[in-house]
């Protein structure tokens, strides 16, 4: 409901990371009185928002409560369909990246998004990760080698595929597929990565791999993660925002969300009373 | 069977033993009919395969191959007719391939639920049920009147016009076939929309593009009807798409209505060797399809 939440104090990431002050933290996003459409039915209303530079907020709630929604508002993926409008603002580098003339592709290298299910391009694993490079950055083919490799490195994929860079992508395996979707992401460098329950369709242990993976992230980007999974919330984020019928219900420091939670809608989903 | 031991809660009484027995009956009716019908399908087209290749094979020599269409008694080929098949229906592709690939791009990725796209789609699938006559017709109308005589390449353009709309179909039934995820994964790197549908969209689906293209040669190869009115045929040995150009169904037509004995046996050679080809080229459809699923 208000914005002013996310201000408060945060004591702890639940996922046992060293003790942050997220007051301090710049804010690499604020999302203002934002109102969304789905043609004339309204999917998110009058949210206000903060995301603390370099952490993980984490976006919680019943299907069809407007998380996703939102999460493809802060990329501008719903331009791609006509009859969906949003009001409000979203403030990004001193920028309301609603306003027309925004330039999207750009937006969107420096907004990287994953998805729920791996998408794997019908190339090669070095060329899906080469494709983001590319469409942004002329480099010689040495440094393309290098780039290729240092986003493989860091999403632990780069054991299980150096001896085959030139294989199909399609060929892995669906966590492959998915830490690989996440290598792409990153290679282009972006700021502010997006993950939309990029874990629903994996096994438990290749959902512990990207968990892990989020925790390393979270040093060098912003993420923003939709999951349905509260213990994925518990262990990754370090707030967390619960939305039910489109409303930002409640948004605070992931120890107090699961812990002492101020609405008591909060905390009936929390503990599983529905959703 | 009726003599399955009955277990306790399904004991038959008699009202629905009737039932149960005129239900397998049914059953046993529908099965046979299949059959049946299976039969006089796969009847028919194996009578036609037997018959080419009984008539067929015994004129397949060299000299079909290496000779021109000649008088009758003369020992004339095929040559240039087969030649002539090969370089009409392939200038037809180069011809057709590139605007119905790319209105089934725009069909399936610009225009998509557009007044104008549902207008081409209409006007397409038209097209692909239009008598072939009517099309020959009309580039005589088109392109031979007004130069005043007939040549391969109108036949080649008749032949165009008949590929297009299969090639516009299978493309855009292709590209709906990516999922839009990919699409959405592509955008969201920052890659604008021609790079996503060129380098993604139409690479996932180029194994069945490629389907629709061979089946678009396999449809027009065998096709009579447009040539007549445009490339009209030729009895001697030319390269050359201006002048009248023969090939392999205009000749089967011409020899097989002749009442010269070498002449008749040349048209049902040539009948087996458009069957053949058209035969190889859904065989290696087939493959590239099973290929491509993997």
């Amino acid at each position: 409901m208000n914005g002013e939440a996310a201000s408060g104090t945060m004591q702890a990431g639940a996922s046992g990371t060293p003790q942050v002050d997220e007051a301090a933290r710049p804010l690499a996003i604020q999302v203002r009185n934002l109102d969304f459409y789905y043609g004339k039915t309204r999917a998110l209303h009058n949210i206000s928002l903060d995301f603390p530079e370099r952490s993980v907020t984490g976006m919680i709630g019943p299907s069809g409560c407007g998380k996703s929604t939102l999460l493809r508002i802060l990329n501008r993926m719903y331009d791609l369909y006509p009859g969906q409008r949003a009001t409000g603002e979203v403030l990004y580098d001193g920028q309301n990246i609603l306003a027309p003339g925004v330039d999207l592709n750009l937006l969107r290298s420096r907004i990287g998004m994953v998805f729920q299910k791996p998408t794997p391009f019908p190339m090669s694993i070095y060329d899906n990760i080469a494709f983001g490079i590319r469409l942004h950055e002329r480099v010689s083919r040495s440094e393309m080698d290098g780039r290729v490799e240092d986003a493989l490195r860091r999403v632990a994929l780069w054991a299980e595929v150096k001896d085959r860079l030139q294989a199909s992508a399609t060929a892995m395996s669906g966590g492959q597929q998915q830490r690989l979707c996440i290598a792409r992401t990153i290679a282009t460098r972006p700021e502010i990565i997006l993950l939309d329950e990029p874990t629903s369709a994996l096994d438990p242990v290749s959902t512990a791999r990207i968990e892990e993976l989020l925790d390393e992230l979270k040093g060098d980007f912003t993420i923003a993660i939709v999951t349905h999974n509260m213990q994925q919330a518990a262990r990754c984020a370090d707030q967390v925002a619960f939305f039910y019928l489109g409303e930002l219900v409640e948004v605070d420091s992931t120890a107090r969300m699961f812990t002492t939670p101020r609405e008591s809608r909060t905390q009936d989903y929390i503990t599983g009373r529905f959703g | 069977m009726a003599s399955s031991p009955p277990a306790s809660s399904l004991s038959v009484s008699g009202k629905s033993r009737s039932r149960a027995l005129q239900r397998k009956a049914m059953d046993r009716l529908a099965t046979v009919l299949s059959w049946c019908a299976t039969f006089l399908v796969v009847f028919v087209l194996g009578s036609i395969l037997w018959t080419l290749l009984k008539n067929g094979l015994p004129g397949l020599t060299a000299a079909l191959f290496t000779r021109s269409m000649g008088a009758p008694g003369q020992g004339g080929g095929l040559a240039n007719a087969i030649v002539g098949s090969i370089l009409q229906t392939g200038l037809a592709i180069l011809l057709g391939a590139p605007a119905g690939l790319m209105t089934g791009i725009y069909l399936a990725e610009y225009g998509s639920h557009s007044r104008l796209a549902r207008a081409v789609r209409f006007v397409s699938d038209m097209l692909l049920s239009a008598p072939s006559i009517l099309i020959g017709l009309f580039i005589y109308m088109a392109l031979v009147a007004p130069l005043g005589h007939f040549s391969g390449f109108a036949g080649s353009v008749a032949l165009a016009i008949l590929a297009m709309p299969i090639m516009v179909r299978t493309t855009e039934d292709m590209l709906r076939l990516v999922p839009l995820s990919m699409r959405e994964a592509g955008i969201a790197l920052g890659a604008p929309k021609w790079r996503v549908i060129l380098f993604i969209c139409v690479r996932a689906a180029r194994g069945g593009i490629i389907t629709g293209v061979l089946l678009a040669i396999a449809r027009v190869a065998g096709e009579t009807a447009p040539l007549l009115f445009t490339s009209l045929g030729n009895s001697e040995w030319s390269l050359d798409m201006r002048r009248p150009m023969a090939s392999l169904p205009v000749a089967i037509y011409q020899y097989a209505g002749s009442a010269y004995q070498d002449w008749m046996q040349q048209a049902w050679t040539g009948a087996l060797l458009v069957t053949l080809g058209v035969l190889i080229i859904n065989i290696v459809v087939r493959i590239g399809i099973r290929g491509g699923r993997t």
